[in-house]
Protein backbone atom coordinates (compact mmCIF):
# COMPACT_ATOMS: atom_id res chain seq x y z
CA UNK A 1 0.00 0.00 0.00
CA UNK A 2 1.10 3.54 -1.27
CA UNK A 3 0.39 6.05 1.18
CA UNK A 4 1.21 9.76 1.09
CA UNK A 5 0.40 12.26 3.67
CA UNK A 6 -0.19 15.69 3.13
CA UNK A 7 2.06 18.01 5.79
CA UNK A 8 1.92 21.64 7.25
CA UNK A 9 4.39 23.31 8.94
CA UNK A 10 2.82 25.46 11.71
CA UNK A 11 4.07 27.97 14.17
CA UNK A 12 4.38 26.41 17.82
CA UNK A 13 0.13 27.53 18.77
CA UNK A 14 1.38 27.50 22.30
CA UNK A 15 4.13 30.22 22.37
CA UNK A 16 3.89 33.65 23.35
CA UNK A 17 3.25 36.49 20.72
CA UNK A 18 2.00 40.06 20.25
CA UNK A 19 -0.30 41.93 18.03
CA UNK A 20 1.21 44.90 16.23
CA UNK A 21 -1.05 46.36 13.97
CA UNK A 22 -3.40 43.17 13.22
CA UNK A 23 -0.27 41.51 12.30
CA UNK A 24 0.89 38.42 14.56
CA UNK A 25 4.14 38.50 15.48
CA UNK A 26 5.98 35.39 18.07
CA UNK A 27 8.69 36.54 20.20
CA UNK A 28 10.52 33.54 19.34
CA UNK A 29 10.04 32.09 15.86
CA UNK A 30 9.43 28.16 16.26
CA UNK A 31 8.10 26.20 13.43
CA UNK A 32 6.21 22.14 14.34
CA UNK A 33 4.58 19.61 12.29
CA UNK A 34 0.91 20.57 12.72
CA UNK A 35 -0.24 17.87 15.62
CA UNK A 36 -2.64 16.26 13.50
CA UNK A 37 -0.49 15.84 10.45
CA UNK A 38 1.77 13.97 12.78
CA UNK A 39 -1.12 11.53 13.44
CA UNK A 40 -1.84 11.46 9.80
CA UNK A 41 1.96 10.15 9.61
CA UNK A 42 1.34 7.59 12.41
CA UNK A 43 -1.84 6.24 11.00
CA UNK A 44 0.27 5.85 7.43
CA UNK A 45 3.04 4.00 8.99
CA UNK A 46 1.32 1.99 11.71
CA UNK A 47 -0.24 0.93 8.39
CA UNK A 48 1.96 -0.39 6.16
CA UNK A 49 3.91 -1.44 9.18
CA UNK A 50 0.96 -3.82 9.46
CA UNK A 51 0.51 -4.25 5.73
CA UNK A 52 3.28 -3.54 4.15
CA UNK A 53 4.47 -0.27 1.22
CA UNK A 54 5.51 2.96 1.86
CA UNK A 55 4.75 6.47 3.34
CA UNK A 56 5.60 9.54 1.79
CA UNK A 57 4.87 13.18 2.28
CA UNK A 58 4.69 16.45 0.60
CA UNK A 59 4.45 19.77 2.38
CA UNK A 60 3.84 23.19 0.34
CA UNK A 61 6.12 26.10 1.91
CA UNK A 62 9.71 28.32 1.95
CA UNK A 63 12.60 26.62 2.85
CA UNK A 64 12.54 26.27 6.44
CA UNK A 65 9.83 23.45 5.68
CA UNK A 66 12.51 21.33 5.06
CA UNK A 67 12.92 20.79 9.03
CA UNK A 68 9.61 19.61 9.28
CA UNK A 69 9.85 17.02 6.11
CA UNK A 70 13.44 15.27 7.90
CA UNK A 71 10.63 15.04 10.88
CA UNK A 72 8.60 12.87 9.36
CA UNK A 73 11.37 11.03 7.64
CA UNK A 74 12.28 10.62 11.06
CA UNK A 75 9.23 9.14 12.03
CA UNK A 76 9.97 6.59 9.56
CA UNK A 77 8.41 7.90 5.92
CA UNK A 78 10.47 6.78 3.29
CA UNK A 79 10.40 10.06 1.21
CA UNK A 80 9.34 13.50 1.19
CA UNK A 81 8.23 16.21 -1.63
CA UNK A 82 8.64 19.78 -0.66
CA UNK A 83 6.79 22.58 -2.99
CA UNK A 84 8.61 25.43 -2.55
CA UNK A 85 6.26 28.89 -2.22
CA UNK A 86 5.28 31.15 0.06
CA UNK A 87 2.16 30.18 0.80
CA UNK A 88 1.64 32.59 3.86
CA UNK A 89 -0.98 34.56 2.06
CA UNK A 90 -2.96 31.55 0.91
CA UNK A 91 -6.29 30.12 1.69
CA UNK A 92 -7.49 25.98 2.56
CA UNK A 93 -8.76 26.19 -1.38
CA UNK A 94 -4.89 27.58 -2.77
CA UNK A 95 -3.37 24.67 -0.69
CA UNK A 96 -5.52 21.80 -2.33
CA UNK A 97 -5.23 23.27 -5.58
CA UNK A 98 -1.62 23.25 -5.77
CA UNK A 99 -1.69 19.58 -3.83
CA UNK A 100 -4.25 18.59 -6.24
CA UNK A 101 -1.92 19.35 -9.07
CA UNK A 102 0.85 17.60 -7.52
CA UNK A 103 -0.93 14.30 -7.26
CA UNK A 104 -2.53 14.51 -10.82
CA UNK A 105 1.03 13.40 -11.35
CA UNK A 106 0.83 10.52 -8.79
CA UNK A 107 -0.65 7.47 -7.80
CA UNK A 108 -1.27 6.61 -4.44
CA UNK A 109 -3.74 4.08 -2.68
CA UNK A 110 -4.47 6.46 -0.29
CA UNK A 111 -4.13 10.32 0.65
CA UNK A 112 -4.06 11.42 4.35
CA UNK A 113 -4.45 14.99 5.18
CA UNK A 114 -4.92 16.32 8.69
CA UNK A 115 -8.70 16.97 10.26
CA UNK A 116 -7.39 20.86 10.19
CA UNK A 117 -4.11 22.99 10.44
CA UNK A 118 -3.88 24.15 14.18
CA UNK A 119 -3.18 27.65 13.75
CA UNK A 120 -6.24 28.33 11.01
CA UNK A 121 -8.31 25.80 12.43
CA UNK A 122 -9.95 25.53 9.01
CA UNK A 123 -10.41 21.79 8.26
CA UNK A 124 -10.74 22.62 4.58
CA UNK A 125 -8.16 21.35 2.37
CA UNK A 126 -8.58 17.47 3.00
CA UNK A 127 -12.47 17.78 1.57
CA UNK A 128 -11.58 20.11 -1.54
CA UNK A 129 -8.51 17.81 -2.38
CA UNK A 130 -10.97 14.93 -2.57
CA UNK A 131 -13.05 17.29 -4.22
CA UNK A 132 -10.29 18.59 -6.88
CA UNK A 133 -9.21 14.31 -7.52
CA UNK A 134 -12.86 12.96 -7.79
CA UNK A 135 -11.90 10.79 -4.63
CA UNK A 136 -13.91 9.16 -1.98
CA UNK A 137 -13.10 10.41 1.34
CA UNK A 138 -13.59 10.11 4.95
CA UNK A 139 -12.94 13.10 7.65
CA UNK A 140 -12.06 13.12 11.24
CA UNK A 141 -10.91 9.59 10.99
CA UNK A 142 -10.00 8.33 14.98
CA UNK A 143 -9.25 5.01 13.51
CA UNK A 144 -7.81 3.21 10.79
CA UNK A 145 -7.77 -0.52 9.28
CA UNK A 146 -6.95 -2.08 6.18
CA UNK A 147 -9.00 -5.38 4.85
CA UNK A 148 -9.77 -6.53 1.47
CA UNK A 149 -8.47 -4.00 -0.35
CA UNK A 150 -10.26 -0.91 1.03
CA UNK A 151 -9.98 1.19 4.68
CA UNK A 152 -12.23 0.29 7.26
CA UNK A 153 -12.27 3.74 8.66
CA UNK A 154 -13.74 4.93 12.14
CA UNK A 155 -14.88 8.78 11.79
CA UNK A 156 -15.87 10.70 15.00
CA UNK A 157 -19.55 12.40 13.96
CA UNK A 158 -21.51 14.36 15.90
CA UNK A 159 -23.60 11.67 17.64
CA UNK A 160 -21.22 8.91 17.32
CA UNK A 161 -18.51 6.81 16.05
CA UNK A 162 -18.87 6.02 12.09
CA UNK A 163 -17.49 2.76 11.08
CA UNK A 164 -16.96 3.56 7.24
CA UNK A 165 -15.48 1.18 4.07
CA UNK A 166 -13.72 3.34 1.55
CA UNK A 167 -12.82 2.07 -1.57
CA UNK A 168 -9.28 2.48 -3.08
CA UNK A 169 -7.76 5.26 -4.22
CA UNK A 170 -9.59 7.46 -1.29
CA UNK A 171 -8.53 10.07 1.15
CA UNK A 172 -9.09 10.07 4.77
CA UNK A 173 -8.10 13.55 6.91
CA UNK A 174 -6.98 12.44 10.58
CA UNK A 175 -8.00 13.72 14.22
CA UNK A 176 -5.36 13.52 16.58
CA UNK A 177 -7.53 11.33 18.39
CA UNK A 178 -6.62 8.49 16.40
CA UNK A 179 -3.19 7.86 18.37
CA UNK A 180 -0.17 9.35 20.17
CA UNK A 181 2.26 10.08 17.38
CA UNK A 182 5.80 8.58 17.79
CA UNK A 183 9.14 10.65 18.90
CA UNK A 184 11.57 10.16 16.33
CA UNK A 185 14.50 8.23 17.46
CA UNK A 186 18.64 8.87 17.18
CA UNK A 187 18.30 6.29 14.27
CA UNK A 188 15.31 7.71 12.66
CA UNK A 189 16.89 10.98 13.09
CA UNK A 190 20.08 9.65 11.61
CA UNK A 191 18.71 7.69 8.15
CA UNK A 192 16.07 10.61 7.69
CA UNK A 193 19.20 12.79 6.61
CA UNK A 194 20.08 9.96 3.64
CA UNK A 195 16.46 10.16 3.13
CA UNK A 196 15.55 11.93 -0.67
CA UNK A 197 13.55 15.21 -0.45
CA UNK A 198 12.57 16.05 -3.85
CA UNK A 199 12.09 19.95 -4.44
CA UNK A 200 8.89 21.16 -6.75
CA UNK A 201 8.21 24.80 -7.90
CA UNK A 202 4.51 26.14 -8.81
CA UNK A 203 5.73 25.79 -12.26
CA UNK A 204 7.09 22.33 -12.41
CA UNK A 205 3.12 21.64 -11.42
CA UNK A 206 2.30 24.01 -14.47
CA UNK A 207 0.24 26.26 -11.88
CA UNK A 208 -0.63 29.98 -13.07
CA UNK A 209 -0.92 32.65 -10.44
CA UNK A 210 -4.73 33.08 -11.58
CA UNK A 211 -5.12 29.37 -9.90
CA UNK A 212 -3.23 30.48 -6.97
CA UNK A 213 -5.17 33.47 -6.20
CA UNK A 214 -7.20 33.20 -2.39
CA UNK A 215 -10.56 34.05 -2.50
CA UNK A 216 -10.63 34.45 1.01
CA UNK A 217 -8.09 36.85 3.39
CA UNK A 218 -6.98 37.42 7.08
CA UNK A 219 -7.82 41.34 6.73
CA UNK A 220 -5.96 41.47 10.79
CA UNK A 221 -5.85 39.70 14.28
CA UNK A 222 -7.27 40.47 17.36
CA UNK A 223 -6.61 39.60 20.93
CA UNK A 224 -9.59 37.77 22.30
CA UNK A 225 -11.32 40.23 24.55
CA UNK A 226 -10.47 38.63 28.21
CA UNK A 227 -12.65 37.50 30.25
CA UNK A 228 -14.02 39.22 33.27
CA UNK A 229 -11.16 37.77 36.32
CA UNK A 230 -13.41 35.98 38.38
CA UNK A 231 -13.67 35.07 41.97
CA UNK A 232 -12.19 31.62 43.94
CA UNK A 233 -13.99 30.55 46.62
CA UNK A 234 -11.25 28.54 49.33
CA UNK A 235 -12.53 27.56 52.92
CA UNK A 236 -14.95 24.95 54.48
CA UNK A 237 -16.15 23.12 51.62
CA UNK A 238 -20.08 22.99 52.70
CA UNK A 239 -19.22 26.91 53.19
CA UNK A 240 -18.07 27.64 49.59
CA UNK A 241 -20.49 25.12 47.97
CA UNK A 242 -23.50 27.26 49.64
CA UNK A 243 -21.49 30.34 48.72
CA UNK A 244 -21.03 28.87 44.87
CA UNK A 245 -25.11 27.86 44.80
CA UNK A 246 -26.13 31.65 46.12
CA UNK A 247 -23.44 33.48 43.84
CA UNK A 248 -25.03 31.26 40.77
CA UNK A 249 -28.62 31.97 41.78
CA UNK A 250 -28.11 35.66 42.94
CA UNK A 251 -25.33 37.38 40.63
CA UNK A 252 -25.01 35.52 37.43
CA UNK A 253 -29.06 34.13 37.86
CA UNK A 254 -28.39 31.42 35.75
CA UNK A 255 -29.76 28.51 38.18
CA UNK B 1 -33.19 39.33 -6.43
CA UNK B 2 -29.92 37.24 -4.74
CA UNK B 3 -30.92 34.77 -2.21
CA UNK B 4 -29.41 33.81 1.17
CA UNK B 5 -29.56 30.12 1.70
CA UNK B 6 -29.58 28.02 5.47
CA UNK B 7 -28.97 24.89 5.83
CA UNK B 8 -31.18 23.06 8.32
CA UNK B 9 -29.82 20.37 10.04
CA UNK B 10 -32.74 17.31 12.14
CA UNK B 11 -31.49 16.24 14.81
CA UNK B 12 -33.58 14.38 17.42
CA UNK B 13 -36.70 14.85 14.58
CA UNK B 14 -36.39 18.48 14.85
CA UNK B 15 -34.48 21.60 13.67
CA UNK B 16 -31.44 21.68 15.76
CA UNK B 17 -30.83 25.18 17.73
CA UNK B 18 -27.97 25.86 16.18
CA UNK B 19 -29.50 25.55 12.95
CA UNK B 20 -32.29 27.84 13.70
CA UNK B 21 -29.68 30.57 15.51
CA UNK B 22 -27.42 30.80 11.65
CA UNK B 23 -31.52 31.40 10.13
CA UNK B 24 -31.75 34.02 12.49
CA UNK B 25 -28.83 35.93 11.79
CA UNK B 26 -29.24 35.28 8.19
CA UNK B 27 -32.86 36.53 8.26
CA UNK B 28 -31.43 39.65 9.84
CA UNK B 29 -29.20 40.31 6.97
CA UNK B 30 -31.71 39.33 4.48
CA UNK B 31 -34.04 41.84 5.71
CA UNK B 32 -31.49 44.39 5.74
CA UNK B 33 -29.61 43.58 2.68
CA UNK B 34 -33.35 43.05 0.65
CA UNK B 35 -32.34 39.87 -0.07
CA UNK B 36 -34.45 36.45 -0.42
CA UNK B 37 -34.14 33.81 2.82
CA UNK B 38 -34.02 30.23 1.91
CA UNK B 39 -33.60 27.07 3.80
CA UNK B 40 -33.02 24.02 2.85
CA UNK B 41 -33.70 20.08 4.57
CA UNK B 42 -31.96 17.18 3.55
CA UNK B 43 -34.17 13.99 5.22
CA UNK B 44 -36.22 11.43 3.87
CA UNK B 45 -38.68 13.28 5.39
CA UNK B 46 -38.19 16.03 5.00
CA UNK B 47 -41.66 17.87 3.84
CA UNK B 48 -42.23 16.95 7.94
CA UNK B 49 -40.05 19.80 9.27
CA UNK B 50 -41.58 22.75 7.23
CA UNK B 51 -44.09 23.50 9.85
CA UNK B 52 -41.62 23.59 12.52
CA UNK B 53 -39.70 26.38 10.02
CA UNK B 54 -42.50 28.68 9.36
CA UNK B 55 -42.32 31.44 12.26
CA UNK B 56 -38.87 32.24 10.99
CA UNK B 57 -40.14 34.03 8.32
CA UNK B 58 -38.84 32.14 5.18
CA UNK B 59 -39.53 32.74 1.89
CA UNK B 60 -38.49 29.49 0.50
CA UNK B 61 -37.88 25.92 1.65
CA UNK B 62 -35.93 24.09 -0.69
CA UNK B 63 -36.63 19.91 0.05
CA UNK B 64 -34.61 17.00 -0.73
CA UNK B 65 -36.45 14.02 0.15
CA UNK B 66 -35.01 10.51 -0.01
CA UNK B 67 -34.06 7.46 1.89
CA UNK B 68 -30.90 7.25 1.13
CA UNK B 69 -30.28 10.44 3.29
CA UNK B 70 -31.50 8.66 7.16
CA UNK B 71 -28.09 8.73 8.35
CA UNK B 72 -25.23 11.27 7.50
CA UNK B 73 -22.49 10.26 4.47
CA UNK B 74 -20.89 12.59 2.65
CA UNK B 75 -20.98 11.48 -0.81
CA UNK B 76 -25.08 11.72 -0.89
CA UNK B 77 -25.16 14.78 1.12
CA UNK B 78 -22.77 16.75 -0.94
CA UNK B 79 -24.73 15.95 -4.10
CA UNK B 80 -28.35 16.97 -2.54
CA UNK B 81 -26.55 19.95 -1.44
CA UNK B 82 -25.42 20.49 -4.38
CA UNK B 83 -28.78 19.91 -6.49
CA UNK B 84 -30.08 22.68 -3.83
CA UNK B 85 -27.07 25.10 -4.63
CA UNK B 86 -28.02 25.15 -8.16
CA UNK B 87 -31.91 25.48 -7.50
CA UNK B 88 -31.61 28.40 -4.91
CA UNK B 89 -28.47 29.82 -6.61
CA UNK B 90 -27.63 31.28 -2.98
CA UNK B 91 -24.61 34.32 -2.98
CA UNK B 92 -24.56 33.49 0.52
CA UNK B 93 -24.85 30.01 2.28
CA UNK B 94 -25.36 29.37 5.79
CA UNK B 95 -24.46 26.23 7.85
CA UNK B 96 -24.45 25.32 11.58
CA UNK B 97 -20.33 24.49 12.13
CA UNK B 98 -21.13 20.76 13.17
CA UNK B 99 -19.40 17.28 12.58
CA UNK B 100 -21.53 17.10 9.52
CA UNK B 101 -21.08 20.36 7.98
CA UNK B 102 -17.29 20.03 8.35
CA UNK B 103 -17.50 16.53 6.68
CA UNK B 104 -18.87 17.91 3.16
CA UNK B 105 -18.22 22.09 3.57
CA UNK B 106 -14.66 21.98 1.63
CA UNK B 107 -16.41 19.35 -0.79
CA UNK B 108 -18.92 21.34 -1.63
CA UNK B 109 -16.80 24.82 -1.87
CA UNK B 110 -14.72 23.01 -4.29
CA UNK B 111 -17.68 21.71 -6.16
CA UNK B 112 -19.66 24.42 -6.56
CA UNK B 113 -17.03 27.49 -6.85
CA UNK B 114 -17.21 29.04 -4.07
CA UNK B 115 -15.30 30.43 -1.14
CA UNK B 116 -15.79 29.95 2.23
CA UNK B 117 -15.35 31.14 5.99
CA UNK B 118 -15.16 28.17 8.30
CA UNK B 119 -16.31 27.85 11.87
CA UNK B 120 -16.91 31.52 12.24
CA UNK B 121 -17.81 33.79 15.65
CA UNK B 122 -19.55 36.12 13.66
CA UNK B 123 -20.20 37.79 10.44
CA UNK B 124 -21.60 40.13 8.07
CA UNK B 125 -22.18 40.62 4.42
CA UNK B 126 -21.67 43.66 2.87
CA UNK B 127 -19.51 44.85 -0.35
CA UNK B 128 -18.07 40.97 0.82
CA UNK B 129 -18.98 38.99 2.80
CA UNK B 130 -16.76 39.69 6.36
CA UNK B 131 -16.07 36.84 9.40
CA UNK B 132 -14.68 36.71 12.81
CA UNK B 133 -12.77 33.35 13.44
CA UNK B 134 -11.09 32.38 16.50
CA UNK B 135 -7.94 30.71 15.59
CA UNK B 136 -4.56 28.71 16.75
CA UNK B 137 -6.97 26.99 19.32
CA UNK B 138 -8.90 30.12 19.94
CA UNK B 139 -6.05 32.27 21.09
CA UNK B 140 -6.79 34.89 18.85
CA UNK B 141 -9.75 35.92 16.99
CA UNK B 142 -8.68 36.61 12.98
CA UNK B 143 -10.79 39.03 10.58
CA UNK B 144 -11.27 37.61 7.41
CA UNK B 145 -13.08 38.54 4.24
CA UNK B 146 -14.28 36.48 1.25
CA UNK B 147 -13.37 38.58 -2.18
CA UNK B 148 -16.24 37.09 -3.94
CA UNK B 149 -19.53 35.90 -3.86
CA UNK B 150 -21.27 33.18 -3.73
CA UNK B 151 -19.65 32.58 -0.09
CA UNK B 152 -20.41 29.41 2.08
CA UNK B 153 -20.41 30.31 5.93
CA UNK B 154 -20.36 27.85 8.79
CA UNK B 155 -20.92 29.25 12.11
CA UNK B 156 -20.67 28.18 15.81
CA UNK B 157 -23.37 27.12 17.99
CA UNK B 158 -24.23 29.87 20.14
CA UNK B 159 -22.83 32.78 18.45
CA UNK B 160 -26.52 34.07 17.25
CA UNK B 161 -30.27 33.45 19.29
CA UNK B 162 -32.71 31.94 17.78
CA UNK B 163 -35.65 34.01 17.83
CA UNK B 164 -38.85 33.30 15.95
CA UNK B 165 -40.27 36.38 13.09
CA UNK B 166 -42.68 38.79 14.23
CA UNK B 167 -44.49 38.41 10.98
CA UNK B 168 -44.18 34.80 9.73
CA UNK B 169 -44.73 34.15 6.53
CA UNK B 170 -45.99 31.14 4.55
CA UNK B 171 -42.97 29.96 2.57
CA UNK B 172 -42.66 28.64 -1.12
CA UNK B 173 -41.69 25.02 -0.62
CA UNK B 174 -39.43 23.44 -3.27
CA UNK B 175 -39.29 20.36 -3.85
CA UNK B 176 -35.60 19.95 -5.58
CA UNK B 177 -35.30 16.73 -8.01
CA UNK B 178 -32.68 13.61 -6.68
CA UNK B 179 -31.51 10.76 -7.13
CA UNK B 180 -28.78 8.97 -5.90
CA UNK B 181 -27.83 5.32 -6.40
CA UNK B 182 -26.42 3.45 -3.71
CA UNK B 183 -24.37 1.33 -5.45
CA UNK B 184 -21.87 4.39 -6.61
CA UNK B 185 -21.06 4.56 -3.37
CA UNK B 186 -17.52 4.34 -3.12
CA UNK B 187 -17.27 5.04 1.00
CA UNK B 188 -20.29 3.13 2.52
CA UNK B 189 -21.26 3.17 5.96
CA UNK B 190 -21.12 -0.30 7.84
CA UNK B 191 -22.34 0.62 11.41
CA UNK B 192 -22.76 3.56 13.56
CA UNK B 193 -21.85 3.40 17.31
CA UNK B 194 -23.68 5.92 19.72
CA UNK B 195 -22.57 5.89 22.71
CA UNK B 196 -24.72 8.75 24.23
CA UNK B 197 -28.06 7.97 23.94
CA UNK B 198 -30.84 10.32 25.30
CA UNK B 199 -28.58 12.58 26.01
CA UNK B 200 -29.18 16.09 25.39
CA UNK B 201 -27.06 17.29 23.12
CA UNK B 202 -23.61 19.08 24.16
CA UNK B 203 -24.07 22.36 21.65
CA UNK B 204 -27.54 22.37 21.72
CA UNK B 205 -27.13 22.45 25.97
CA UNK B 206 -28.16 25.33 27.87
CA UNK B 207 -25.98 23.75 31.23
CA UNK B 208 -23.02 21.46 30.71
CA UNK B 209 -20.80 19.76 33.84
CA UNK B 210 -17.52 18.76 31.84
CA UNK B 211 -15.27 15.93 33.20
CA UNK B 212 -11.54 15.91 33.06
CA UNK B 213 -8.70 13.74 34.15
CA UNK B 214 -9.11 14.71 38.15
CA UNK B 215 -12.91 12.39 37.24
CA UNK B 216 -10.65 9.11 37.80
CA UNK B 217 -13.40 6.45 38.28
CA UNK B 218 -16.48 5.14 38.14
CA UNK B 219 -17.27 6.69 40.69
CA UNK B 220 -16.36 10.35 39.70
CA UNK B 221 -18.15 9.71 36.71
CA UNK B 222 -21.38 8.73 38.67
CA UNK B 223 -21.00 12.19 40.20
CA UNK B 224 -20.95 13.99 37.48
CA UNK B 225 -23.57 12.48 35.91
CA UNK B 226 -25.85 13.00 38.85
CA UNK B 227 -24.61 16.60 39.34
CA UNK B 228 -25.78 16.96 35.54
CA UNK B 229 -29.08 15.35 35.61
CA UNK B 230 -29.94 17.75 38.57
CA UNK B 231 -29.31 20.63 36.35
CA UNK B 232 -30.74 19.19 33.44
CA UNK B 233 -27.24 19.25 32.16
CA UNK B 234 -25.46 17.55 28.97
CA UNK B 235 -22.33 15.99 30.09
CA UNK B 236 -19.11 17.00 28.81
CA UNK B 237 -15.86 15.59 28.60
CA UNK B 238 -12.26 16.31 28.29
CA UNK B 239 -10.07 14.82 25.73
CA UNK B 240 -7.65 13.38 29.01
CA UNK B 241 -11.18 11.97 30.81
CA UNK B 242 -11.86 10.59 26.90
CA UNK B 243 -8.71 9.06 26.77
CA UNK B 244 -9.23 7.65 30.36
CA UNK B 245 -11.93 5.30 28.98
CA UNK B 246 -14.62 6.84 31.67
CA UNK B 247 -16.66 9.19 28.96
CA UNK B 248 -17.69 9.32 25.03
CA UNK B 249 -15.71 10.43 22.75
CA UNK B 250 -18.94 12.14 21.29
CA UNK B 251 -18.33 14.60 24.59
CA UNK B 252 -15.23 16.04 23.80
CA UNK B 253 -14.99 19.58 24.26
CA UNK B 254 -12.24 21.79 22.61
CA UNK B 255 -10.39 22.11 19.55
CA UNK B 256 -10.20 19.16 18.31
CA UNK B 257 -13.70 18.06 19.76
CA UNK B 258 -16.82 20.49 20.02
CA UNK B 259 -17.23 24.01 20.50
CA UNK B 260 -20.14 24.78 23.11
CA UNK B 261 -21.31 28.03 24.44
CA UNK B 262 -23.89 27.34 27.06
CA UNK B 263 -25.35 29.79 30.01
CA UNK B 264 -23.46 27.88 32.45
CA UNK B 265 -20.32 25.56 32.09
CA UNK B 266 -19.35 23.45 35.13
CA UNK B 267 -15.50 22.39 34.51
CA UNK B 268 -14.70 19.56 36.92
CA UNK B 269 -11.10 18.81 37.79
CA UNK B 270 -9.97 20.05 34.24
CA UNK B 271 -6.94 21.80 34.13
CA UNK B 272 -7.44 24.34 31.47
CA UNK B 273 -5.46 23.35 28.87
CA UNK B 274 -5.79 26.29 25.64
CA UNK B 275 -6.92 23.17 23.33
CA UNK B 276 -9.89 22.78 25.78
CA UNK B 277 -10.14 25.78 26.63
CA UNK B 278 -10.88 26.71 22.73
CA UNK B 279 -13.82 24.47 23.18
CA UNK B 280 -15.91 25.91 25.77
CA UNK B 281 -14.74 29.82 26.47
CA UNK B 282 -17.54 31.30 25.09
CA UNK B 283 -19.49 30.23 28.24
CA UNK B 284 -21.60 32.88 29.74
CA UNK B 285 -20.42 31.45 33.01
CA UNK B 286 -17.60 29.48 34.55
CA UNK B 287 -17.89 27.64 37.04
CA UNK B 288 -14.14 25.45 37.82
CA UNK B 289 -13.71 22.56 40.63
CA UNK B 290 -10.21 22.00 40.65
CA UNK B 291 -8.18 21.05 43.84
CA UNK B 292 -4.55 23.06 42.31
CA UNK B 293 -5.42 26.29 42.85
CA UNK B 294 -2.46 26.99 40.43
CA UNK B 295 -4.46 25.61 37.70
CA UNK B 296 -5.31 27.58 34.75
CA UNK B 297 -9.29 26.82 34.16
CA UNK B 298 -9.19 29.69 37.05
CA UNK B 299 -7.83 32.39 34.88
CA UNK B 300 -11.09 32.21 33.03
CA UNK B 301 -13.73 30.82 35.29
CA UNK B 302 -16.54 33.27 36.81
CA UNK B 303 -16.49 31.60 40.14
CA UNK B 304 -13.43 28.93 41.25
CA UNK B 305 -13.42 26.26 44.28
CA UNK B 306 -10.58 25.13 45.20
CA UNK B 307 -11.15 21.60 46.50
CA UNK B 308 -11.61 17.61 45.79
CA UNK B 309 -13.93 16.97 43.81
CA UNK B 310 -14.97 13.90 45.46
CA UNK B 311 -15.70 16.07 48.44
CA UNK B 312 -17.26 19.11 46.69
CA UNK B 313 -19.39 17.48 44.23
CA UNK B 314 -21.78 15.48 46.53
CA UNK B 315 -22.41 18.75 48.78
CA UNK B 316 -23.05 20.88 45.77
CA UNK B 317 -25.28 17.99 44.61
CA UNK B 318 -27.22 17.97 48.05
CA UNK B 319 -27.33 22.16 47.85
CA UNK B 320 -29.02 21.88 44.77
CA UNK B 321 -31.68 19.22 45.62
CA UNK B 322 -32.20 20.87 48.85
CA UNK B 323 -32.85 24.68 46.85
CA UNK B 324 -35.18 22.72 44.33
CA UNK B 325 -37.35 21.10 46.79
CA UNK B 326 -37.73 24.69 48.42
CA UNK B 327 -38.89 26.15 45.83
C1 LIG C 1 -3.87 19.38 18.62
C2 LIG C 1 -4.47 19.12 19.98
C3 LIG C 1 -5.85 19.13 20.12
C4 LIG C 1 -6.43 18.88 21.36
N1 LIG C 1 -7.79 18.93 21.45
C5 LIG C 1 -8.37 18.79 22.68
C6 LIG C 1 -9.79 18.88 22.84
O1 LIG C 1 -10.56 19.03 21.87
N2 LIG C 1 -10.31 18.79 24.08
C7 LIG C 1 -9.52 18.59 25.19
O2 LIG C 1 -10.06 18.54 26.31
N3 LIG C 1 -8.18 18.47 25.06
C8 LIG C 1 -7.59 18.55 23.84
N4 LIG C 1 -6.24 18.42 23.74
C9 LIG C 1 -5.47 17.97 24.93
C10 LIG C 1 -5.14 19.11 25.89
O3 LIG C 1 -3.92 19.69 25.51
C11 LIG C 1 -5.01 18.59 27.34
O4 LIG C 1 -4.09 17.52 27.36
C12 LIG C 1 -6.32 18.09 27.95
O5 LIG C 1 -7.34 19.05 27.75
C13 LIG C 1 -6.12 17.85 29.43
O6 LIG C 1 -7.32 17.38 30.03
P1 LIG C 1 -7.59 17.61 31.59
O7 LIG C 1 -7.64 19.03 31.92
O8 LIG C 1 -8.79 16.77 31.92
O9 LIG C 1 -6.35 16.85 32.28
P2 LIG C 1 -5.14 17.46 33.09
O10 LIG C 1 -4.47 18.54 32.34
O11 LIG C 1 -4.33 16.30 33.53
O12 LIG C 1 -5.84 18.13 34.35
C14 LIG C 1 -6.47 17.41 35.36
C15 LIG C 1 -6.85 18.42 36.44
O13 LIG C 1 -7.63 17.78 37.43
C16 LIG C 1 -7.25 18.29 38.71
N5 LIG C 1 -7.60 17.26 39.70
C17 LIG C 1 -7.03 16.03 39.86
N6 LIG C 1 -7.64 15.37 40.85
C18 LIG C 1 -8.61 16.18 41.33
C19 LIG C 1 -9.58 16.04 42.35
N7 LIG C 1 -9.70 14.93 43.09
N8 LIG C 1 -10.42 17.08 42.58
C20 LIG C 1 -10.33 18.21 41.85
N9 LIG C 1 -9.43 18.39 40.86
C21 LIG C 1 -8.59 17.38 40.60
C22 LIG C 1 -5.78 18.56 38.59
O14 LIG C 1 -5.39 19.56 39.53
C23 LIG C 1 -5.65 19.05 37.14
O15 LIG C 1 -5.77 20.46 37.06
C24 LIG C 1 -5.62 18.62 22.49
C25 LIG C 1 -4.23 18.60 22.35
C26 LIG C 1 -3.66 18.83 21.11
C27 LIG C 1 -2.17 18.79 20.98
N1 LIG D 1 1.16 24.07 3.30
C1 LIG D 1 0.68 22.82 3.33
N2 LIG D 1 1.40 21.78 2.82
C2 LIG D 1 0.92 20.51 2.86
N3 LIG D 1 -0.27 20.19 3.41
C3 LIG D 1 -1.02 21.17 3.93
C4 LIG D 1 -0.60 22.53 3.92
N4 LIG D 1 -1.58 23.28 4.50
C5 LIG D 1 -2.56 22.42 4.88
N5 LIG D 1 -2.23 21.16 4.54
C6 LIG D 1 -3.02 19.93 4.82
O1 LIG D 1 -4.38 20.26 4.98
C7 LIG D 1 -4.83 19.95 6.30
C8 LIG D 1 -5.92 20.89 6.75
O2 LIG D 1 -5.53 22.24 6.63
P1 LIG D 1 -6.57 23.46 6.83
O3 LIG D 1 -7.60 23.35 5.76
O4 LIG D 1 -5.74 24.68 6.70
O5 LIG D 1 -7.13 23.30 8.21
C9 LIG D 1 -3.57 19.93 7.13
O6 LIG D 1 -3.74 19.13 8.28
C10 LIG D 1 -2.57 19.32 6.14
O7 LIG D 1 -2.71 17.92 6.06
Amino acid sequence: MNLCVCIKQVPDIQAPFRIVEGRLQFDVERHVLNAYDASAVEGALQLVEQHGGTVEVVAIGPASVAETIRKALAMGAARGYHIEADASGWDSATVATVLAAFFQERRYDAIFTGKQAQDTDAGLTGTMLAELLGLPYVSNAVGLAYEADRLVVTRQGDAGREIIELTLPGLVTISNDMNDPRIPSIRGIMQARRKPIERLTLSDLGLTPEQLRPRTHVTGYRPIPPRTPGRKLEGEPAEVVRELVRLLREEARVL
Amino acid sequence: MNTYLCHILIQQDRPTRSSLEVLTRTRELARRDGTRLAACVLHPEAERFVEALKPYGIDQIYLVQHPVLSQHLNAPVLAALEAVFQAAQPTLMAFPSTEATKDVLGALAARVGAAVLPDVAAFDTGASVTATRPVMAARVLADAEASEYPVLVSIRAGTYNAQPDETPTEPEIVQVPFTFDPDTLRATLREVLTGTTGQVDLSEADVIVAAGRGVRDEAGKQLVETLARELGAAVGASRAAIEAGLFPASLQIGQTGKVVSPTLYIAVGISGAIQHVAGMAGSKVIVAINKDPDAPIFNIATYGIVGDLYQILPLLIEEIRRIKAGS
